[in-house]
């Protein structure tokens, strides 16, 4: 009775898990739109990973199962020992260790494309002459767009808090910088994910697209989080991407720059 | 075999009998905290100041008595209620008026608003309540009532809508309902009941039920977050230490204070965040008219009720229209030539005229000579000055590029024409002219020119094999 039970909560536990997996769409628990040029790659990268996990996964746990309810031992029984089995234990060292370096080997190509420095977009922002600096900070995102010079670091630049405006269909580069604490760049609908460590300056780069339903409006938002939990406040640090059509995202930055050396927005009565 | 058998059933039923007792016993008492854990909605009340509490050093007795504290308290009540329930009281030239502080968006009239929101601002605030409310307005368009759900700092919004639908059975909801329905939400704007609700949520952890500055996580924070009470804000458009506009403290919200704990708040809507500086200036009204009674207790020993409308009505001109106040420019921003650059280096070392090095350092480190004392006791280098709220107050370094009242020049310039309300910082603005002014600000920018280097000299640690120059650091 006892191993039935036991049994059965154990085979409980790969089967929820396989329901909860093919229900997660429907239930809202999937992954969000993908609105970037490499979130499908990033996405075949999490299937890649996933189907191997989920056949061990199953595996394991299923053999866990029948293993209680065949092999448990009688009170009376007298105990087994064993050495192993060599055979055995080189095989399911071997496997896995192959199975490793092939996703190792199978995602260098998606990560060269979007990591290194060399495979960086060299179109209108490139590294050397990015969009913006964002800046995080303990509990903030700050986005310092270059001036009329189009350099970055001097009195011309332009600052906008919260909201990190780009244009869609463009290659964006910027660079990620902290002041304080770690923190780490989200939007989950871009599948981008970079840290941001004090002291360094690290080039990111996206290309992204509006939503379906906002082509008419031109301008799409996402979420931006903080994915390093950074201090108390961290929760706090919900940010906003506003992707705009080219000329919404040009009249946009002339307001911003209009605003920046005048009276101001708060000057209107 | 089978007696052996029944005897092992009959152990495993005896082991289950005398385990029941402690697995029950210690379930309930997991399960209790973890119903504790529930979100709940503690009562805050408001309190007095530390200031007006304040007890005799040696007498150990309260500094104005109990029971003027209570009857201090007790008049602040009536004039702003309670934090469930806040609200502004009217006194009776405003009814004659038809003027009512609690509804800024309704022109003055009778019954009336405040008239605060303009047109402009109000079509503002409809169009972003339009995008606030997308998913509400799809459930009204689409005809599903019952499936629109409101956020939990809207209570007035939320009972207004269920009594719409209580009012309204459902086979009467017509194209009027709908509509109805759909200009309730898009014409949004909070109460001070949905504002304090958003406040208890957002702000109060650290500027407190009072605003006091003082809520539980102002302690892990330097600079402590604001202490509205005073009625004096650091960073506004306005001149002669004037309380703050509402685009004032809307700014702040809505941009943040760069290097401060004061994180944008832009992420909530127009209409919210309009309301959360109608609730502030509740909280700093309520601060002044506070401190205003305990000084007249103090010279009069008494405080009559007359007394108490007279200082909320002397309180309340001191917040209203400050739009004369406002540092406007007449002209755009002078370019930054290196003559106007070389004159705000004179004007800023200068002792005479601008005297900024005196406090701001020859080199703008923040470490100038008057700024800083050396104390008695330890002979350490301490501050000289202290702020408005008795903390100790240095310079700002003007070269690391981090300008909590903003950044921009128009924001540089009203620092150095008004000074920083609260803060030894003075107000140049009957001193200099606006050229010259202008001069200082563009010489501060200078100053920071080169705190974050520029994009090349920054990006060194991994160099693509495309660059064949050597690249500056």
């Amino acid at each position: 009775m006892m191993r039935l039970i036991l049994f059965l909560l154990l085979i409980a536990v790969p089967i929820l898990g396989c329901w909860t997996f093919v229900r997660a769409e429907e239930l809202g628990a999937w992954f969000p739109g993908n609105f970037s040029t490499y979130g499908p790659d990033i996405d075949a990268l999490f299937s890649l990973i996933m189907w191997p996990i989920a056949i061990t996964f199953v595996g394991t746990e299923v053999v866990l199962a029948w293993f209680c309810l065949r092999y448990s031992a009688k009170r009376t029984d007298k105990s087994v020992y064993t050495h192993g089995n060599h055979k055995l234990e080189m095989i399911w060292t071997a496997v896995p260790a192959l199975v490793l370096l092939g996703i190792a080997f199978s995602q260098m190509e998606t990560f060269g494309k979007i990591k290194f420095q060399k495979n960086f977009p060299k179109g209108e922002y490139s590294i050397e002459k990015p969009i913006a600096e964002v800046w995080a900070s303990q509990f903030d995102w700050r986005m310092r767009y270059p001036g009329k010079d189009g350099t970055l670091g001097n009195v011309d630049d332009l600052e906008n808090s919260f909201e990190f405006a780009v244009p869609a269909d463009t290659d964006v580069v910027f660079l990620l910088r902290s002041r304080d604490v770690i923190h780490s760049f989200f939007v989950p609908e871009f599948r981008l994910k970079q840290d941001a460590l004090p002291g360094h300056t690290i080039p990111v780069w996206f290309n992204a697209k509006l939503r379906p339903e906002d082509e008419q409006r031109g301008e799409s938002t996402f979420d931006l989080v903080c994915a390093e939990l950074c201090g108390w406040g961290h929760y706090k640090m919900a940010g906003r991407v506003r992707v705009m059509r080219k000329d919404k995202y040009q009249a946009w930055l002339s307001d911003l720059e209009k605003d920046w050396f005048t009276n101001g927005k708060e000057s209107a009565q | 075999m089978p007696s052996d058998n029944r005897r092992r059933r009959a152990l495993l039923a005896q082991r289950a009998r005398t385990a029941f007792f402690p697995v029950a016993i210690a379930s309930l008492c997991l399960t209790q905290p973890a119903c504790q854990l529930e979100p709940q909605t503690p009562e805050v009340h408001y309190s007095l100041s530390a200031d007006t509490t304040a007890v005799d050093p040696q007498t150990k007795e309260p500094l104005v008595p109990r029971a003027v504290q209570d009857q201090i308290l007790g008049s602040l009540e009536m004039l702003f209620g309670t934090p469930a329930y806040p609200s502004f009281l009217r006194t009776q030239a405003w009814i004659d008026d038809g003027y009512d502080p609690n509804y800024p968006q309704y022109p003055v009239e009778d019954p009336g608003g405040s008239g605060e929101i303009s047109d402009a601002l109000m079509e503002e605030i409809q169009a972003d309540n339009a995008q606030r409310f997308r998913t509400q307005l799809a459930h009204v368009e689409a005809g599903r009532y019952e499936a629109v759900e409101l956020p939990s700092t809207m209570p007035d919004l939320i009972r207004e809508w269920s009594s719409m639908l209580q009012e309204t059975p459902v086979e009467k909801r017509t194209g009027e309902f709908q509509a109805g329905a759909r200009e309730l939400l898009s014409n949004w704007y909070p109460s001070l009941r949905d504002s304090s609700e958003l406040y208890r949520q957002q702000c109060l952890h650290c500027h407190g039920t009072n605003g006091g500055g003082d809520g539980p996580t102002s302690r892990f924070l330097n600079p402590l977050p604001r202490d509205y009470r005073k009625g004096v804000f650091k960073f506004t458009a306005l001149k002669d230490k004037a309380r703050p506009r509402r685009q004032d403290l809307f700014r702040i919200l809505d941009e943040g204070v760069t290097g401060t704990a004061m994180p944008s708040f832009r992420r909530f809507s127009k209409a919210e965040l309009h309301g959360l500086t109608d609730y502030v200036r509740l909280l700093g009204i309520r601060g002044m008219v506070e401190s205003d009674l305990v000084v007249t207790y103090q010279n009069e020993s008494a405080i009559s009720v007359d007394y108490v409308t007279e200082a909320y009505e002397r309180t309340w001109k001191r917040w209203k229209d400050q739009d004369d106040k406002l540092i406007a420019l007449e002209e755009a921003v002078p370019a930054p030539t290196p003559e106007l650059i070389a004159r705000g280096r004179e004007l800023f070392l200068d002792a005479k005229t601008g005297n900024c090095a005196s406090c701001h350092g020859e080199q703008g480190l923040g470490n100038g000579p008057s700024a800083f004392t050396l104390d008695p006791d330890t002979g350490e280098k301490v501050s000289a000055y202290k702020d408005d709220w008795g903390h100790p107050i240095v310079p700002r370094n003007l070269t690391y590029g981090l300008f909590r009242g903003g950044r921009r020049p128009v924001d540089i310039y009203r620092r150095i024409h008004a000074g920083i309300n609260g803060t030894p910082m003075p107000a140049l603005g009957g001193v200099l002219p606006a050229k010259d002014i202008w001069a200082i600000v563009h010489y501060v920018g200078t100053l920071s020119e080169n705190a974050h280097p520029t994009a090349q000299a920054a990006v060194s640690h991994a160099p693509s094999k495309s660059d064949s120059e050597p690249k500056a650091h």
